[in-house]
C-alpha cells in the first residue's frame, strides 16, 4: 500500500498515528486523560460495529428468511430476544432457555468433536514407535511417551503424590514447566511481533520507511 | 551501578529502550537468514503442485483482527497467491467485525494474483461470521445456511464459482488463520469429523499446541507466527512485510533475554552468597 | 410447578440437544436435517446474545453520565462516538445493504477503529519485558527450566539465534518440536477429558454456573 494522497486518507493517516500515540503514553508515561480520551473512543466506536455487525447477520441469517416465508425462523427469534430477560430481575430465568440452547449445541459438539482429535490421534502419535530411525528419534520417542504418562500423572488430582506416585509426578511437572516455557517464548514472538507492526506504522506514517 | 539499583529501574526506562530498540532495524536493515521449518514447509507443499487441482475451492479463514495483522497476514498473503497461482478458488471468510477490512489489506498485498482473478468466479469473500463451535459445524453441513448472501449483499446462489458448493464435501481444504479458537473449531467438527484437509496460520501462541497436532496429522502443516510468514515468503520467494520485521524481532528477542539473565544474576549472586 | 419452568425444564433442554448433536454424529453416516435446523438456531440465538454486552455496556456509562461520576466525561465521549458511528453505519446499511458503504463510517472504521485496535493489544509486549526483568527469577529446577526453555525457543523463533550460535537453533527446534510436545500434548487430553467430563455434568444438570440469576 503506497502513501495516501487524497486529503482525508491523509488525515485519516495521522489520526492513527496520534491516537497511537495516546494510548503509548499510558506504559511510557503514565495514565492521563489522552490514554482515557483514545480507549473510551475505542469502546464507543468498537460497541457500534458490534451492534451492526451482529444486527446485519441476525437481519441476513433470521429476518430475511423468515420475511421470505421460513416460518421456523420465528422460533430461534424469540429464543434470542429472550435473551435479553435478563435485564429483568423478576424474569431473569427465562434467559436460560435461550442459553440452554446455546449450552446444549456447544457442548454435544465438543464432546463429539474432541475425541478423535485430542484424545486418539493424540495417542496413536505417542504411541507409534519411529520406523527405521537413529538414536534421536528413538530418544525423541521415548521422551514423548515417557513425560506424556507423566505428566498425565501429576493431573491424578484425587491421589496424593507421595509414594509410589511422588516419582512420576515430579517428572511430570518439569515436562509441564518445559512446556510452558516453550509456550511462553512462543507467547514473546505473538506479542513482540504485534509491537513491530506498531514500531513500522511509527516510522511510515514520518515517511522515514516506505509505506 | 549496584544490582540493587539494577532492580530498581523505573518499569518506563525499559520500555522506552524496548520501543526504539524496535524501530532502529527497520532504519537500518540487518537481514539474518531464515532456516525453513518442516511445519511450514509442508504447508507450503500442502498448498502447491500437485496437492492442489485447478478448480478446486478451498476456504480461507480469517481468524484474526487488526491487531494480529503483523503476525499472521504475511503468511495469509503468501497462501493466496500459491492457490491462486495453482488455479485453485478460494472462499474468504471471518469471524472479526473488521474482517472487512483484512480482506481489503489482503486485496492490496495480494493485487497482482488478484488483478487476474474475477470476483464471484475465481474467488468470493463471504464476510463475518460469528457462534462459535455451532457455526463451524453448521457450515460444514451448509454453507449457504451460514452465509445465504456474500458479505456484497450477492445471493448465494447467484454466485458463479458458489454452484455446486454445498457442504465439506465440496471443499478441497481449510486454511483457518488464527488468534484464538476457531482452527481448533474447524479442526474438530471438520478435519475430525470429515477428513477435510486442513492447515493452521496461527499466531506464535498457538505454534506450541498446533505443532503436535501437526505431528499427530490433523494439520498437513502449520504456520507459526511472524516467522512462519517469513518462512513462507521465502518458499515463494517473495519476500514481504514478515521477512522485513524479523530484524526487529531479533533485536527485541535479545533485549527480552538480557533482561532476564540481568534480572537473574541478583539471584544467583545471592545462592553464591548464601553458601559462602 | 415454577420450580420445573425454572431449574429442571432448562437442565432438560440442555441434555436433549447434547444428546442430539451427539446422537447425530455417531448414528448417523450423513448430517441430519434436525440437527441442522438446532444448529442454525443456535447460531441465530448467539448473534442477537451480543447484543447484551453493548447494552449493559451502553447502560452502566448512561448512569455514570447521570449521575456525574468521576471522569463521567470519558462516558459521554464514548456515547458520542458510539451514537456517530451507529447512525452512519444503520444509513449506510439501509442505503446499500453494506453498512460500510457510509463514507463517514469507513473512515472512522479505517483510522479510529484500526489504529487503536491494533495498538490496545500489543500493549502486553511492554509489560512482558518488564515482567522478565523483574518477575521472572529461576529460584528453584522448575523455574530455571521454563525460563531455559523459554530463552531456547525465543532463540529459535528469531534468526539472530541462529547467526550466534548454530547450536541454538538446534536446541530450540527440539524445544519447539519435542520437549514441549509431551506437556502440551497432555493439556490437550486432560482439557478433552475435563470437556467430556464438564459436558456430561451439564447433560444431567449437575452444572448450573450457566444459568446464574433468577433466583434459584
Amino acid at each position: 500500500m503506497a502513501y495516501p494522497t487524497a486529503t482525508l486518507d491523509v488525515v485519516g493517516l495521522w489520526v492513527g498515528w496520534f491516537l497511537m500515540l495516546m494510548i503509548y503514553s499510558y506504559p511510557l508515561y503514565k495514565e492521563n486523560p489522552a490514554y482515557r480520551t483514545a480507549e473510551h473512543m475505542f469502546i464507543g466506536v468498537t460497541l457500534a460495529i458490534t451492534a451492526i455487525t451482529n444486527f446485519s447477520n441476525v437481519m441476513r441469517l433470521c429476518i430475511t428468511p423468515l420475511m421470505q416465508g421460513n416460518i421456523l425462523m420465528i422460533v430461534p427469534l424469540i429464543l434470542g430476544l429472550l435473551i435479553f430477560t435478563m435485564l429483568i430481575p423478576e424474569y431473569r430465568w427465562v434467559s436460560r432457555y435461550p442459553i440452554a440452547v446455546m449450552v446444549g449445541a456447544g457442548f454435544g459438539l465438543g464432546i463429539r468433536g474432541t475425541i478423535k482429535p485430542n484424545l486418539q490421534d493424540a495417542i496413536i502419535d505417542t504411541i507409534t514407535a519411529p520406523s527405521g530411525g537413529g538414536i534421536l528419534d528413538w530418544f525423541n520417542y521415548l521422551w514423548v511417551a515417557v513425560g506424556l504418562v507423566c505428566s498425565i500423572m501429576y493431573f491424578l488430582l484425587t491421589f496424593e503424590h507421595a509414594g509410589p506416585l511422588k516419582g512420576p509426578t515430579r517428572l511430570g511437572r518439569l515436562f509441564l514447566m518445559l512446556a510452558l516455557g516453550g509456550y511462553f517464548g512462543n507467547t514473546v514472538l505473538f506479542r513482540f511481533t504485534m509491537l513491530t507492526g506498531r514500531a513500522q506504522f511509527f516510522l511510515q506514517v514520518l515517511k522515514l520507511i516506505p509505506m | 551501578m549496584s544490582l540493587s539499583k539494577l532492580a530498581n529501574i523505573d518499569r518506563r526506562v525499559f520500555y522506552w529502550i524496548l520501543f526504539i530498540a524496535l524501530m532502529v532495524p527497520f532504519l537500518s536493515p540487518i537481514g539474518f537468514p531464515i532456516t525453513i521449518a518442516p511445519n511450514t514447509q509442508d504447508l507450503y507443499d500442502g498448498i502447491t503442485g500437485d496437492q492442489v487441482n485447478e478448480g478446486d475451492v478451498w476456504i480461507m479463514n480469517f481468524g484474526y483482527g487488526v491487531s494480529a495483522w503483523s503476525e499472521c497476514h504475511p503468511a495469509v498473503t503468501v497462501c493466496t497467491k500459491a492457490l491462486f497461482r495453482e488455479g485453485a478458488k478460494i472462499i474468504f471468510i471471518g469471524i472479526h467485525y473488521d474482517v472487512e477490512l483484512t480482506y481489503n489489506k489482503l486485496q492490496d498485498t495480494c493485487s497482482e494474483d488478484f488483478a487476474d482473478k474475477v470476483y464471484g468466479e475465481d474467488y468470493v469473500f463471504l464476510g463475518y461470521m460469528t457462534g462459535g463451535e455451532s457455526v463451524v459445524a453448521q457450515l460444514g453441513s451448509d454453507i449457504a445456511s451460514v452465509f445465504p448472501q456474500d458479505h456484497f449483499g450477492t445471493p448465494y446462489g447467484d454466485i458463479p464459482m458458489l454452484e455446486g458448493v454445498e457442504d465439506h464435501t465440496d471443499i478441497a481444504g481449510v486454511l483457518s488463520s488464527d488468534t484464538g479458537d476457531y482452527g481448533t473449531h474447524f479442526m474438530t467438527q471438520w478435519q475430525a469429523a470429515y477428513g477435510t484437509k486442513m492447515a493452521e496460520i496461527g499466531i506464535a501462541m498457538n505454534g506450541s499446541t498446533d505443532l503436535p497436532r501437526w505431528q499427530a496429522g490433523n494439520f498437513f502443516g502449520v504456520s507459526v507466527g511472524s516467522r512462519g510468514g517469513a518462512e513462507l515468503e521465502a518458499l515463494i520467494g517473495e519476500l514481504g512485510e514478515a521477512t522485513t520485521a524479523m530484524d526487529s524481532i531479533s533485536v527485541s528477542h535479545l533485549l527480552l533475554i538480557l533482561a532476564i539473565i540481568l534480572g537473574n544474576i541478583g539471584v544467583l549472586t545471592e545462592k553464591l552468597g548464601g553458601k559462602k | 410447578m415454577s420450580n420445573v419452568l425454572k431449574q429442571e425444564a432448562v437442565y432438560a433442554v440442555t441434555g436433549i440437544i447434547t444428546i442430539l448433536m451427539i446422537l447425530e454424529y455417531f448414528f448417523f453416516a450423513e448430517t441430519q436435517a434436525w440437527a441442522e435446523t438446532i444448529r442454525t438456531w443456535a447460531v441465530i440465538i448467539f448473534n442477537i446474545s451480543l447484543f447484551l454486552g453493548a447494552i449493559r455496556l451502553i447502560m452502566a456509562h448512561s448512569v455514570r453520565i447521570q449521575e456525574k461520576r468521576r471522569d463521567w466525561q470519558f462516558s459521554g465521549l464514548l456515547l458520542v462516538f458510539f451514537v456517530i458511528m451507529l447512525l452512519t453505519g444503520i444509513a449506510g446499511y439501509i442505503a446499500t445493504g453494506v453498512q460500510t458503504n457510509n463514507g463517514i463510517y469507513n473512515w472512522m472504521f479505517n483510522y479510529i477503529y484500526t489504529p487503536l485496535g491494533a495498538t490496545l493489544y500489543p500493549i502486553t509486549g511492554f509489560y512482558i519485558f518488564s515482567a522478565a526483568y523483574r518477575a521472572f527469577r529461576a529460584r528453584n529446577i522448575d523455574a530455571a527450566l521454563m525460563l531455559l526453555a523459554g530463552c531456547l525457543v525465543m532463540l529459535y523463533n528469531a534468526p539472530v539465534g541462529e547467526a550466534i550460535w548454530i547450536g541454538f537453533k538446534d536446541l530450540g527446534y527440539w524445544v519447539q518440536f519435542t520437549g514441549q510436545v509431551p506437556g502440551m500434548r497432555t493439556l490437550a487430553i486432560v482439557g478433552a477429558l475435563g470437556l467430556i467430563a464438564f459436558g456430561f455434568r451439564a447433560l444431567l444438570g449437575k452444572e448450573r454456573g450457566f444459568y446464574a440469576g433468577g433466583g434459584e
